[in-house]
């Protein structure tokens, strides 16, 4: 089954060896099949709303910088337990934080 | 809060080939190193739920696990001045895990364990969870997984780094394929396996990235994968892959096979035969339509995978292609040489494939009568159901001549039960391969000639002739003279003459000897030598049964001997006592060993296994 975590923005200031802990981490992943996509979120972004047939675009940021996410990755693993683990060990890493885990429906 | 031990279970899953690959390089025994692993697990289970789970788990169960490892090395081997650097070994490498999977892949183990193990050792699964995917109880993969750690010690291959690249990619796409064959919505456990064989190729891909084939066999799967919500329709029937809906395709699996293909193709080598399976799924999966598939390139592709993969399934595959490249007419021609492909001689495919060609060649009641021949060879119902659906939806205009099928139920409703049973078995299988539907008068000779060679290949000429001698019935009767022309009997060569006691009998046990011995002296049925009981022999007058079954002196001298002190029960005894699931009637056992009655099989196994021939051809000789 796939999850999809998304990272919200903040936690430790980042350093060389949150950098280098974070490719080790990340080559770990994709070589052992887990990790199939990750990227990295402009935290701005924008809306857009739609009412009738009238469109509305608005320009973020919408929420405090700390609220935005940040970043994703969509791993697949076999259960709840793995993504919650995969979950820890990058929590690990980048420090203290939020991180949000949905599971991706599918086949 | 979560659970800890759900934790260490997927921590456990992560982690468990590289501890057990780390290990390997100490103890070199796959089971031993794997028993070791699941020591420190238990340690895991025992100290996380009070201590937490440590920041790096694995590194945390290597070390645990290597002290176990050294102190089991220290208790074999007290009298060696242990090396206190063992406990400083470096951390497992990759090309730990690798040697792992080609140990856990070794030839000397059947297709069947080396499945087990792979999934055992390297994906971490369970026995329960490996058994649950291959739809056999927990009890067989228990034993098949401890049975191939046994062989694999006993032939000390286990430090090996054998380059056997070939069965480990055999494997993981055996796993793939297990799981990716299953369609059904109630086979959903299934498609586990292929995200499992998925992970093995991608890790194998890290290990061994200057293979070709490991990147062809990833983008394969890949690009496999990524059709696997498209191959089914609603109600579960096969969608043929030019009639599956693009829209539903894994994008991102196949950019990762894009990928992996790319790899493949830095890695240098002539395309072994993943990376040209591979190629032509990515020519499928880079056209947009159906009809926009490079219909020319991927026949090209079949031809080169033929050079080195003859099957008749990929012949059959390349067929389809040309069919699509050059037009219907080539297709078909390549299609009538797989005919007399035995393999082929009842797979659904062939007809289908010759169904869809000649539909497309506007030969529709051929066409038809194909189809309705694929629907009768389908194993999976929703495959059945969707090949008669298709012949039913051509419009062909009713034939009033008689079929095949009917002609030959009534020819043997005419004829005696046991004459019919005979026959029915020959024109059974001639009906079922020219097709039940096809009109009588199409049937040609060369048609049933085919069928007789692909059908019976290598038959002995009594058979043979058995098969010849049904046909030319059936063709009297239906009044059709040229089929009784189509085969003709072949000349039984009389066995040469067999030698009286060959010389391995002489070191058989006494048993097996007095029976074959009596066998030859006495002529008489097997049935009836083996139901002989103690009592029935007269051995002042060499016979038994008053006297219907007689002997000479080889087995004079031999029977005292057999008898031993025993007074009644049967002659011929088995080596083992009948288990208490299933208790021999009385007269089968004997009263004085517990023993029961030696069964005809079991005697005809060691007659065959000792001397190569049946207890009824030492009859008379």
């Amino acid at each position: 089954m796939r999850y999809l975590m998304m990272q919200k923005a903040g936690g430790a200031e980042p350093d060389a060896q949150l950098y280098a802990d974070m490719a080790a981490f990340v080559e770990e992943l994709t070589a052992s099949g887990v990790l199939l996509a990750t990227g990295g979120l402009d935290p701005v972004g924008f809306k857009m709303t739609s009412a009738g047939d009238e469109i509305t675009v608005t320009d973020g940021p919408f929420t405090e910088a700390k609220e935005a996410i940040g970043g994703f990755a969509l791993v697949e693993v076999r259960t709840k337990e793995e993504a919650l683990e995969l979950c820890r060990r990058f929590r690990k890493i980048v420090g203290d934080g939020e991180s949000v885990i949905h599971q991706v429906y599918g086949p | 809060m979560t659970d800890v031990s759900a934790t260490v279970g997927a921590v456990w899953r992560q982690e468990s080939a590289r501890i057990v690959a780390g290990l390997l390089r100490l103890v070199r025994d796959v089971g031993l190193a794997e028993e070791l692993a699941q020591d420190a697990l238990v340690a895991a289970l025992e100290q996380w739920p009070a201590g937490g789970v440590p920041d790096n788990p694995g590194a945390w169960l290597m070390t645990i696990a290597k002290r176990r490892a050294v102190d089991h090395i220290r208790r074999s081997r007290t009298q060696e001045r242990l090396a206190p650097e063992l406990a400083q070994l470096p951390e497992p490498s990759q090309d730990d895990v690798l040697r792992l999977m080609f140990t856990s892949c070794h030839p000397v183990l059947p297709t069947e364990a080396r499945v087990a193990l792979t999934l055992r050792v390297i994906a971490g699964l369970s026995p329960a969870e490996i058994a649950r995917a291959f739809l056999v109880s927990e009890q067989v993969i228990a034993q098949r997984i401890a049975a191939a750690k046994r062989t694999l010690a006993d032939a000390g291959v286990a430090y090996e780094p054998s380059r056997q690249l070939a069965s480990v990619l055999e494997v993981v796409y055996l796993i793939f394929n297990e799981g990716y064959s299953a369609t059904s919505g109630a086979d959903l456990i299934r498609a586990d396996l292929c995200l499992e064989a998925l992970r093995l190729g991608r890790l194998l891909a890290v290990l061994a990235p200057d293979e070709a084939e490991v990147h062809g066999l990833v983008a394969l799967m890949e690009i496999q994968q990524s059709r696997s919500a498209a191959r089914t329709g609603p109600r579960g029937e096969p969608i043929p892959l030019h009639e599956q809906n693009r829209g539903r395709w894994d994008q991102l699996l196949i950019r990762r096979g894009f990928a992996a293909m790319l790899r493949a193709r830095e890695a240098a080598g002539p395309p072994g035969p993943y990376v040209l399976q591979a190629a032509i799924a990515v020519c499928h999966a880079q056209a947009h339509t159906a009809e926009d598939t490079d219909w020319v390139r991927i026949s090209a592709l079949y031809q080169a995978l033929e050079q080195l993969l003859p099957t008749p399934v990929v012949r059959l595959n390349r067929a389809v292609a040309v069919g699509f490249a050059q037009g219907p007419q080539a297709g078909l021609d390549l299609l009538d040489d797989l005919h007399t492909a035995p393999e082929l001689a009842d797979y659904h495919l062939l007809p289908s494939v010759r169904g869809d060609l000649l539909l497309r060649l506007g030969r529709t009641a051929e066409a038809r009568r194909e189809l309705e021949r694929g629907a009768s060879l389908a194993r999976n119902t929703a495959e059945r159901a969707f090949l008669l659906r298709r012949a039913a939806t051509l419009d062909v205009p009713e034939d009033q001549r008689p079929r095949l099928g009917p002609a030959v139920a009534d020819f043997l409703d005419s004829l005696g039960p046991a004459t019919a049973r005979a026959y029915g078995q020959t024109l059974h299988r001639v009906a079922r391969a020219a097709g039940v539907s096809l009109p009588l008068a199409e049937l040609t000779p060369a048609r049933v000639a085919e069928i007789f060679a692909t059908t019976w290949p290598s038959v002995a000429p009594r058979s043979w002739n058995r098969h010849v001698a049904a046909l030319r019935s059936f063709a009297t009767w239906a009044d059709t003279p040229d089929l009784a022309t189509a085969v003709s009997p072949r000349p039984v060569v009389a066995a040469p003459p067999r030698p009286a006691v060959t010389a391995s009998e002489e070191g058989c046990a006494l048993r097996e000897r007095v029976l074959w011995c009596l066998l030859r002296e006495s002529s008489a049925k097997v049935g009836a030598v083996l139901s002989l009981n103690v009592e029935d022999l007269d051995l002042a007058d060499r016979s038994a049964r008053n006297a219907t079954i007689v002997w000479r002196s080889g087995t004079a001298r031999l029977l005292p001997d057999l008898i031993g002190g025993r007074t009644r029960g049967p002659l011929f005894l088995s080596d083992r006592r009948p288990g208490p699931g299933r208790p021999p009637a009385a007269a089968d056992l004997c009263s004085e060993t517990g023993r029961r009655r030696l069964s005809y099989e079991r005697a005809e196994y060691l007659c065959k296994r000792a001397t190569g021939r049946t207890l009824g051809s030492l009859r008379g000789v």
